[in-house]
């Protein structure tokens, strides 16, 4: 009853997930058919850290969230959703936030659950926690008794509990006694239905059930980082497995049960090799690159909105993807609450003859155009190998300037000259909705480097007004109104969707591809 | 080692001689054939195949071996033919520059070393250093302070290498330097920079020929590496080593674009290594009693 | 002897100095930092902040360079940043890892390049010789990556006999340490052994061309006898000359390599490091690896001259 509650304030949100929500509520609770077996997860990436809160790496995500949870986190309809908590309910000035834990609820370590964990951990949060900007417009915390946990705001904020219940880097629950380590230093304890076994970095992770483990039951099954978990595996490993061939080799061999990220190309073999099936998730990122405002000639918004003219976003999305994409004007998702296509007349025009007259009207004098971007990211050096193509053929100096990832990245976000466009990826950020996935090009981030870093004006008004909306209708308009600037001004260009794919096993049941790897509810066939 | 100070030092007016016996070497001419080969299809490959290796063409994408691309496209459409010739230029090019600077630099600090007693420890010993130092790293540090180009692999191969050669040609003038002709030399006053030029350095052609002759397949190999990790030559102008490590996610089901590359690669430096062997055989004065 | 490794031995104290040094160099020329890399594609400028807050990277340079030296007097290498642990700690953890895929590979290289070089030298300039030493140069004349991954899909994808990577302690499970480990040692050993084919052959032709090698053939012993007694004791000199090289190659390989089987060695430890900017264990790293190279060159030397004392009279030493 009290998680309704919960719903209904929520409601004028987020009308989608609510509908998710309560047909979950109609179904059984999830069992295990099976138990039992070791399922054995190949990485892409290697897991740097399982401090959950001083990561913000996927890798660190796909196996820390199956040890870890959160007060409130998003379900597969990126609603907030309370996880550890029971009801969260908020008060009539929007000010006080009180969370009631919820019953039976204890670490790995054996220890009950108590709200005086909760404040060690967002104590921590507060000082090490990666997106800790999201505590800052709380006033205070405080743990009222042993299940009750009150957030007071300074001020009314619509959307804290989206930001709050952000997966980025999740404000996870630790033992109050880990909560007082130091950044990267504590062991990795949680509440979640896997528990840590060991780490050995550069070779894998290895988790066992939780027999302790208290399944949410007022969700059927699980939703996004939420709803009704349950280990039905014994151990789960999770080998790093970082190149791509020798990773499909393990799927194809069956020494490992699911893979990460199956190239494109690769897709249609495993998809035909016997005992093997692939798995997509149809909207994992976005493309993107930025532009630099600082460093000519793209401190000219006439080149800028040249470049953009130029551009068949077809044609950089196939050789990015190797065919794994959608076209999409938008920087959300389809089908998500703050879908907008605001600027769409932006977006894909391919006419290079707009572009040289585009490139007239702003006296362009052939300066060249340097396109900054990686190897260790194949998407990103695709995208800008084409991109430089048709810059070229729309009569601009276009040129690749190729740095290794940690170089190129800081390059872009140190240095105002040297470079005029970088190329990225967006995946978590925008599929957590609008606020988030626009971020990155509001004050102070501002990637597109800004004179000054003094942002765009009128952009962040409207992003201002995303956060603070009252309701979903005035977020969303002026989510539109951001996207349009941000695609007239060319703050960023969102050259589309990149698809993901994941190979499984077919003794693998119950698997559902997500942002992030989750092993609750997989059983093995056996 | 003593064996090799009783044996006369081949001398260079015995060319005729030693061209005979590199054309009756069968490593030697197998090792120039394969390596000649690819030489000439450097030098007029990209004249004979006049397709832009660069040109995009995202319909034509992972074309197999046809009649239309000999050698088939890669992941956005580039003829693999003209990307293979075009980048033969650049890995040999990068090859051969390593090799000069390998002579240049590891004759000189291998001829003071090895004359000069008092410079020997202190070369020697930053010699060690760099060969202990791991090359990767070194390569990693001179191609982040320089910016990935085919510049960077030339200096940081090179640096690597270096210390290799001057060590050979160091420790083939500790034995020349001994022989009775230098000493003659030596005592009629001639000065010590005219024993090197006229009368040490000339003995040490053989070894360090054959040692080039590794270097440069090394320098080729170790290029590839270095794409591998994204350190390479910039990927405008396709080095070997920078198509295989491109082609490596595509190695099961577009198999030709690892394949044409680590064959041109295979071919050159088998070629090299089977040049270097003969060359051994041939100019080294231990295998003449063999040989005659 | 015993003065000749002490000096050795002081003489590589300036040596690491240097290296240390090198590589503070290197490290502080490379732009990017660990906070770049464990922020990733989406992170903000106020997220890398954070990051580097927390690492400890937002002090001045100078102030790191202070602690690392001052934390190194003490025995100290500092924590990695990537791992959270000590640098002793995390090396201490890897190199019996590497070190047993060194030995193995380094047993394969032996054993391949030793025959191969010596069938070849014994039908020298026949066709078994040329075959020898292609089959020999195939390994050296493809690049470790590419080999390594057509390895894979022969040995593990098609015949399906060894595993794809991972790695199994020895100490747990001895046979599936060797299957885990053979790949790995195959691809680092197939570089090595065409170098060594070279020599031995060489150092066998030799050999065989001496005067007491004849003697031997005319008093009508066997050829088994004359190689396996009198020919192979002296080829184990270049052997022991070679070795120093070989390890150096094998480590920088095992950057490579171990990462693509996931081996979890010293090799992976360096190559993430470096590709994380994880400076403190860059650093560490470095130092252990280039004392232990030193180590074993010195290792080498001694065991050298004390096989052939002549090389201390012609090497001046």
């Amino acid at each position: 009853m009290q998680s309704r509650r919960l719903l209904s304030l929520l409601a004028p949100a987020l009308a989608a997930g609510l509908l998710t929500s309560t047909s979950a509520l109609a179904q059984a609770a999830f069992s295990c058919p099976q138990t039992g077996g070791d399922l054995i997860v190949g990485m892409e990436a290697g897991v740097p850290t399982l401090d959950q809160h001083t990561a913000t790496s996927s890798a660190t995500r796909n196996v820390a969230m199956n040890i870890f949870e959160t007060l409130v986190i998003r379900d597969a309809a990126m609603t907030p959703t309370p996880d550890l908590a029971e009801s969260i309910e908020t008060s009539e000035d929007g000010l006080t936030y009180t969370f009631k834990l919820r019953d039976g609820i204890s670490f790995h370590n054996g220890k009950p659950l108590t709200t005086a964990d909760v404040v060690a951990s967002f104590d921590r949060y507060k000082e090490v926690g990666v997106n800790r900007a999201t505590l800052d417009v709380v006033e205070k915390w405080e743990a009222t008794d042993d299940i009750t946990f009150v957030i007071t705001l300074k001020q009314a904020q619509p959307t804290f509990l989206e930001s709050l219940s952000s997966y980025t880097v999740p404000i996870v629950i630790l033992p109050a006694e880990e909560a007082a380590k130091p950044a990267n230093q504590i062991t990795p304890i949680g509440t979640g239905p896997f528990k840590f076994v060991e780490f050995v970095p550069d070779s894998h992770v290895r988790l066992e059930r939780y027999d302790g483990y208290v399944a949410n039951d007022t969700f059927g099954d699980l939703s996004g980082f939420a709803g009704h978990k349950q280990a039905c595996v014994d151990t789960v490993t999770f080998r790093m497995l970082t190149e791509a061939g020798a990773r499909m080799a393990a799927l194809e061999t069956g020494e490992v049960h699911i893979v990460e990220n199956v190239p494109a190309i690769s897709q249609e073999r495993l998809a035909g090799t016997a005992g093997v099936e692939v798995v997509r998730l149809e909207n994992f990122a976005l493309n993107v690159a930025y532009p630099n405002w600082s460093a000519p000639p793209t401190d000219n918004a006439l080149v800028r909105q040249a470049m953009l003219a130029a551009l068949d976003m077809e044609e950089i999305m196939e050789a990015a993807t190797d065919g794994a994409f959608k076209l999409n004007p938008s920087f959300q998702f389809p089908d998500t609450g703050y879908y907008s296509t605001a600027g769409e007349e932006f977006y894909n025009q391919a006419d290079p003859e707009k572009a040289r007259a585009l490139l007239a009207e702003a006296g362009y004098t052939n300066e060249p155009i340097v396109l900054l971007t990686n190897q260790q990211f194949p998407n990103m050096y695709n995208s800008a190998l084409v991109m430089a193509a048709q810059l070229q053929a729309a009569g601009m100096n276009a040129e690749l300037r190729v740095l290794d990832w940690p170089t190129a990245l800081a390059t872009s976000e140190k240095e105002t000259a040297g470079w005029n466009v970088f190329f990225t990826f967006w995946a978590t950020v925008t599929a957590q909705g609008g606020p988030t996935s626009l971020r990155n090009l509001a004050n102070p981030n501002n990637v597109y480097k800004p004179v000054n870093n003094e942002g765009d004006a009128a952009f962040n008004e409207a992003f201002a007004r995303i956060q603070s909306g009252a309701d979903l209708e005035t977020r969303r308009a002026a989510f539109a109104e951001a996207q349009a600037i941000a695609f007239e001004q060319v703050m960023a260009i969102p050259f589309g969707i990149m698809q993901n794919a994941q190979g499984i096993r077919a003794n693998v049941e119950n698997y559902q591809p997500y942002y992030n790897t989750r092993v609750s509810n997989v059983w093995l066939e056996q | 080692m003593t064996d090799i100070v009783a044996t006369a030092p081949p001398r260079f007016a015995r060319t005729r001689a030693t061209l005979r016996r590199m054309f009756a070497n069968r490593s030697f001419m197998l090792g120039a054939i394969l390596f000649g080969f690819i030489c000439l299809a450097t030098l007029f490959g990209p004249m004979l195949i006049p397709t832009d290796p660069n040109a995009l063409s995202i319909r034509n994408r992972f074309q197999p071996p046809s009649l239309t691309f000999l050698l088939g496209t890669d992941n956005l459409g580039r003829d693999m033919l003209a990307r293979v010739l075009y980048g033969a230029r650049l890995s040999l090019a990068i090859g051969l520059a390593v090799i000069l600077l390998n002579a240049l630099f590891g004759v000189l600090l291998g001829a003071l070393a090895g004359y000069y007693r008092r410079l020997d420890n202190i070369l020697m010993r930053i010699a060690d250093a760099l060969m202990a130092f791991p090359a990767v790293l070194l390569a990693i540090g001179i191609a982040a302070a320089l910016g990935p180009s085919a510049m960077t692999a030339v200096i940081a191969l090179s640096v690597v290498y270096i210390p290799r050669t001057a060590r050979v040609v160091r420790a083939s003038i500790l034995v020349v330097r001994e022989l009775d002709y230098v000493q003659a030399a030596r005592a009629a006053g001639a000065t010590d920079l005219r024993i090197l030029w006229k009368h040490i350095l000339p003995n040490c052609m053989a070894p360090l020929i054959v040692q080039l002759s590794f270097v440069f397949a090394y320098a080729i190999l170790s290029e590839a590496v270095l794409s591998f990790l994204g350190l390479g030559a910039p990927p405008t102008v396709p080095s070997w080593g920078v198509l295989i490590s491109e082609g490596r996610t595509y190695m099961r089901e577009a198999t030709w674009l690892t394949l044409v590359p680590g064959i041109a690669i295979a071919i050159t430096v088998l070629g090299l290594n089977l040049l270097g062997d003969g060359l051994r055989d041939v100019l080294d004065p231990r295998m003449k009693v063999e040989q005659g | 002897m015993i003065g000749y490794t002490i000096s050795r031995l002081l003489q590589a104290i300036p040596i690491l100095i240097l290296v240390s040094l090198m590589a503070f160099g290197i490290i502080y020329l490379i732009p990017g930092d660990a906070a770049t890399v464990i922020g990733g594609p989406s992170a903000t400028a106020e997220d890398l902040a954070q990051i580097r807050a927390n690492l400890g990277l937002d002090q001045p340079l100078y102030m790191q360079i202070v602690t690392f030296y001052t934390n190194l007097f003490q025995g100290d290498l500092g924590r990695s940043l990537m791992l959270g642990i000590p640098v002793t700690e995390a090396i201490i953890q890897r190199s019996p890892i590497t070190i047993g895929v060194a030995i193995y590979s380094l047993v394969i290289t032996i054993v391949l390049g030793l025959v191969t070089g010596i069938i070849a030298a014994l039908n020298h300039n026949r066709w078994i010789d040329q075959a020898a030493t292609i089959f020999a140069l195939i390994g050296v004349s493809l690049p470790n990556f590419w080999l390594a991954l057509v390895l894979i899909v022969l040995f593990s994808v098609q015949l399906g006999w060894l595993p794809t990577g991972g790695y199994i302690p020895f100490t747990t499970d001895p046979w599936g340490w060797l299957r885990t480990t053979t790949l790995p040692a195959l691809s680092l050993a197939l570089l090595q052994a065409g170098l060594l084919t070279r020599i031995t052959r060489s150092t066998m032709l030799e050999v065989l061309s001496q005067d007491y090698i004849r003697t031997a053939r005319a008093k009508g012993l066997s050829e088994w006898v004359v190689v396996g007694k009198h020919a192979l004791a002296n080829v184990m000199m270049p052997v022991v000359t070679v070795l120093g090289l070989i390890l150096s190659v094998l480590l920088s390989g095992s950057i490579v390599i171990e990462s693509i089987f996931g081996v979890p060695g010293i090799g992976a430890l360096l190559g993430n490091a470096i590709s994380s900017r994880d400076y403190p264990m860059i650093q560490g790293g470095l130092l252990f690896v280039t004392a232990a190279l030193l180590l074993l060159n010195i290792v080498v030397d001694v065991l050298y001259t004390w096989l052939d004392p002549r090389i201390r009279v012609g090497g001046g030493k």
